[in-house]
């Protein structure tokens, strides 16, 4: 698991949280996922080309995707919708721009497909490489509860 | 001040459009791509074009290019948003005349600055 690859994913998410959703996030234990499967609910899926070749899916659970959906429309959704699911695509892109930008800054050029967004829990993907899939959990809060949710960014680039 | 705000996702026109409405501009527009755009662009003033850079149909450097060979249009700043924060996007942009760009994530602090700066160069104020 090369830090060289994780650190631009790290920045990024926090970056996007603070400006975008005005939010802090912590990241908890990377770990190698078993199984080439989504994380959560509502997953925005990119591939990166280039320098290198690889997936990033960005995962909610179901109430963490409406969250982000009512924090960066400033709308109410009740459940995941065609516009939480639009809200997560957008969300990946942004991240993985992000990310992207950091590569760049150490020398690594990355050029990313338009996101696609899959609803359901445990979805087989194909995440490109023959590398294991590294999954990244940032976790955040969404009420003055005290509760919290997560996002899972799951990468594998060679 | 009144606002067109260019994408094809709708979802990322209501996040500009949520950004925007906490720098206190609320008269927005839509359009869901550069062609639909233009059409807008024929039929009503604007104050200033928003838009996205990778969109279907008609891209964000095609609708830009359009606007700025029109005599009328090139009139109104534009500035596009984009994640693509890659050097050659951003130079592509600026030959084609784009007045100001903003690269995601921003927040609605930067956005007014971006905002402000670009009225500016055509002598307006936000």
């Amino acid at each position: 698991m090369d830090v060289k690859y994780i650190n631009p994913f790290v920045l990024a998410a926090q970056a996007v949280f603070k400006t975008m959703l005005g939010i802090e996030v912590a990241m908890g234990k990377p770990l190698l996922k078993e199984t080439r499967t989504t994380s959560g609910d509502v997953t925005g899926i990119m591939s990166l080309v280039g320098d290198r070749k690889g997936t990033v899916a960005i995962s909610f659970r179901g109430k963490g995707a409406i969250f982000v959906f009512n924090t960066l429309v400033g709308e109410t959704a009740e459940k995941v919708n065609a516009d939480v699911v639009d809200a997560i695509g957008e969300l990946t892109n942004i991240i993985s721009g992000q990310a992207r930008k950091e590569f760049e800054n150490n020398g690594i050029n990355l050029k990313a497909s338009i996101p696609m967004v899959v609803v359901g829990t445990e979805v087989e993907t194909n995440f490109i490489t023959k590398l294991p899939v590294v999954s990244l959990p940032f976790y955040f809060g969404v009420n003055n509860n005290g509760d919290k949710e997560v996002m899972f960014l799951d990468f594998s680039i060679e | 001040m009144k606002v067109l705000i260019v994408d094809d996702f709708a979802t990322m026109r209501k996040i500009v459009r949520n950004v925007l409405r906490q720098i206190n501009i609320e008269n927005v527009i839509e359009a869901e791509n550069g062609k639909h755009a233009l059409g807008m662009l024929d039929k009503e003033a604007f104050d200033l074009i928003i838009s996205d850079w990778i969109m279907p149909e008609m891209t964000g450097i095609d609708f830009l290019k359009a606007c700025k060979e029109d005599e009328e249009k090139k009139r109104i700043p534009f500035i596009m948003v984009t994640a693509e924060a890659q050097k050659e996007s951003v130079l592509e942009a600026i030959k084609a005349g784009v007045d100001n760009y903003i690269v995601k994530p921003f927040t609605p602090d930067k956005l007014r600055e971006v905002i402000g700066k670009t009225m500016v160069k055509f002598g307006r104020q936000m």
